[in-house]
């Protein structure tokens, strides 16, 4: 087991989120794609922390302050995302481009 | 007394640019009440003054050495250019025939211009003429000669236009200014040159510089060349000759002057510049080619105009070609004399003729005739005017034109040839406007002609007796030509010359029915061409006028479009790409984080690859 893998796999999913939040045209699989990226974030830390600062883990201290602020994002991002239905009684994100050009 | 005359004569311009000055209040928009007529009347009092100065000065300088008088006008770096006055008999006198000819016009205009409001404009006009011919006459300068002359081609614009209301008057000014304007323009490149030839503009010192120059020949010829062209729009010589036909639109009273004196200006610069001519013996052909085509040409076109102002417009062409034939073979004294005798009788017949149409109205010589017997005053001076004129001893141009012919005799002599046909074709072409006038059937126009005013009447009977007298003087003065020494063969042959123009002339239009009337020549287009100037006109709009024409408005369309289209083109770019920019700006979320991953992506990949 070596940290490039961990590196590399980390890697492939924070792209997965991209691909995913770039294409979902549903706003709360855009939210899910931003939870993956997030993940790969931790996974990137939890790997540092294990392979390089075996003794102090910083790095898994941040993974907590993540999940936990990722989690309060999820929060505010999904009920955003209540306000734009309540108004526009869609969450299509093709419909919410009012503030074009 | 006398020595304070002739140092005092550089006055004799200012008198009449003062006079000019005084007539600007009579203007009708200035002094609302009472009438034109003190601006002439202070005019005529300050040509009086000029009038009489030069006349007296004249005396004293007689047989006198020539002085000089310089003025300093304008000193900058290396360049000192100062007003030099040479004061001679010959200046004088011509500053005397000058202020003379003005003093009678004027005289002549009290009268023609009776019915007019615009005395003040007139007479401001005829002083500035005044002024600038005097003060040409006085300066020894090519520098200031073209200065003004310049301002004379300006006084033509302006009194050409005097009554601007008309079409024609309109067009025939603007190309008495242009073409003036083209040969002065030329004159000022061969001035600008010719002064980093000879380092002076001093006609004196030009000579001396003449006498010794070693330029290159080529050199010189382009210079000459250009001094010619000058003189060439200012004489009306061809192909620069239009303008002087279409100035007989202006008042008759201006065109006494334009005809006797003005054209003349040209060839006093001429006549002055002749050392330096001939340096070049391309530029003395050229000279006599275009004097000889010239004086052909118009002399013939004479023959073939119905306008009486036109018929004796185009002899004036032809007497500057001769004054610019003599030139050309160097006899500066017979230019010198031609012009003055050609003034006094050029004057008489436009004052003529001017009489004529004053109270006849018509200009239209088919219109006019059978006046003999209710204008014989008219008739004598016209056919003394006449006689002036042409080589008819013993009247005044009989001796320039034997002094210029004698000279021509062994030289050149298929001059000679030119110079009597001339002769025979004015001899012929004022005997028509002479038969056609006073002889033959009264007309409609002509059944009720009563002779002029006094006032015009009185001017013309002056000139008159001056015209006749004019051997008289030239002969106290000693400046007749020496008749022992002359070739009498050249006398018989311009006598004849003389008498063959006229007596086929009175044949033609004074012998009863025979010929009718109007008459036709055996080949129309022939009689057309000349009637209509060799389609000078056409010519003009078909070559220069057509070329500039295009030639401008493709500048016009190129600046319009390709050098303004260039700047506004980096405009519309700049409009256009924000325009089309801004469709960047999506409005979905999901396409900002795009360009921002790739953005991030394209900066790391370059980070890395660097």
């Amino acid at each position: 087991m070596q940290l490039q893998y961990f590196l590399l796999v980390a890697a492939a999913l924070f792209c997965i989120g991209i691909f995913g939040l770039v294409t979902s045209r549903n706003v709360i699989r855009v939210l899910m794609s931003i939870e993956l990226l997030l993940n790969a974030v931790n996974l990137n830390l939890m790997a540092f922390s294990n392979f390089l600062d075996a003794q102090a883990i910083k790095g898994q201290v941040f993974t907590v302050f993540v999940i936990t602020v990722a989690a309060a994002e999820a929060a505010v991002g999904l009920a955003i995302v209540l306000a734009i239905y309540r108004n526009r009684d869609t969450v299509d994100m093709e419909q919410f481009n009012l503030l074009k050009w | 007394m006398v020595h304070f005359l002739t140092q005092t004569i550089w006055l004799v311009p200012c008198y009449a640019l003062i006079g000019a000055i005084l007539t600007i209040p009579w203007s009708p928009g200035i002094i609302r009440r009472t009438g034109p007529r003190p601006a002439g009347y202070v005019n005529l009092f300050m040509t009086l003054l000029a009038f009489l100065h030069s006349v007296f000065a004249l005396t004293a300088i007689w047989n006198q050495p020539s002085q000089q008088l310089s003025i300093p006008w304008l000193t900058v770096a290396n360049l000192n250019i100062s007003f030099p006055v040479e004061i001679s008999s010959v200046t004088i006198a011509a500053m005397v025939l000058v202020t003379g000819m003005n003093l009678l016009a004027q005289i002549y205009a009290v009268g023609y211009m009776e019915m007019d409001w615009g005395w003040a404009r007139f007479y401001a006009l005829l002083a500035l003429f005044e002024c600038g011919m005097c003060a040409l006459a006085l300066c020894d300068s090519l520098f200031f000669s073209y200065v003004i002359l310049e301002i004379l081609t300006l006084g033509t614009y302006l009194l050409v236009g005097l009554w601007f209301s008309q079409p024609l008057v309109v067009t025939g000014a603007r190309d008495a200014f242009l073409t003036k304007r083209v040969g002065d323009l030329l004159l000022l490149m061969g001035v600008i040159a010719l002064f980093s030839l000879a380092g002076t503009w001093n006609y004196s010192e030009l000579a001396e510089w003449a006498s010794t120059a070693n330029v290159d020949s080529r050199v010189i010829t382009l210079v000459s060349l250009a001094l010619i062209a000058g003189p060439m729009g200012k004489c009306a010589q061809f192909p620069l000759h239009l303008w002087l036909d279409e100035a007989m639109e202006g008042p008759v009273p201006s065109t006494i002057l334009r005809n006797s004196v003005v054209v003349a200006t040209g060839a006093w610069v001429l006549i002055k510049l002749q050392p330096v001519l001939a340096l070049s013996p391309v530029a003395l052909w050229a000279l006599v080619l275009i004097g000889a085509v010239t004086a052909v040409g118009a002399s013939t076109i004479a023959i073939a105009q119905i306008d009486i102002k036109r018929a004796l417009s185009y002899s004036v062409s032809a007497y500057m070609g001769l004054v610019f034939i003599a030139v050309g073979t160097q006899q500066d004294e017979t230019a010198l004399l031609l012009v003055l005798t050609h003034a006094v009788a050029m004057g008489l017949l436009v004052m003529t003729t001017g009489g004529i149409i004053w109270n006849n109205i018509t200009q239209d010589l088919t219109k006019l005739g059978g006046l003999w017997s209710r204008r014989p005053i008219s008739g004598l001076a016209f056919i003394v005017g006449t006689l002036g004129l042409i080589a008819f001893p013993p009247f005044g141009s009989f001796w320039a034109l034997l002094k210029l012919t004698d000279a021509l005799w062994s030289t050149q002599p298929w001059l000679v040839g030119v110079v009597l046909v001339v002769n025979a074709l004015t001899a012929f072409s004022l005997t028509r406007v002479f038969g056609l006038i006073f002889g033959g059937q009264s007309q409609q126009m002509t059944v009720r002609s009563p002779e002029a005013l006094w006032l015009m009447v009185l001017p013309m009977t002056v000139l008159l007796g001056f015209t006749l007298n004019l051997p008289l003087v030239l002969q106290s003065l000693s400046l007749l030509p020496d008749w022992a020494i002359l070739n009498k063969d050249v006398a018989m042959l311009l006598t004849w010359s003389s008498i063959f123009g006229c007596s086929f002339g009175s044949v033609v239009y004074l012998g009863g029915t025979t010929w009718s009337k109007p008459i036709r020549t055996i080949w129309k287009p022939l009689q057309d061409l000349l009637a209509y100037d060799f389609y000078t006109a056409k010519i003009y709009r078909f070559s220069i006028v057509f070329a500039v024409d295009v030639a401008s408005k493709i500048i016009a369309w190129l600046d319009r479009y390709i050098v303004d289209g260039a700047v506004n083109l980096v405009g519309l770019a700049t409009v256009f790409s924000g325009q089309s920019l801004r469709y960047n700006v999506s409005g979905q979320s999901q396409f900002y984080m795009l360009t921002i991953v790739i953005a991030l992506t394209v900066l790391l990949g370059l980070l890395t690859t660097l």
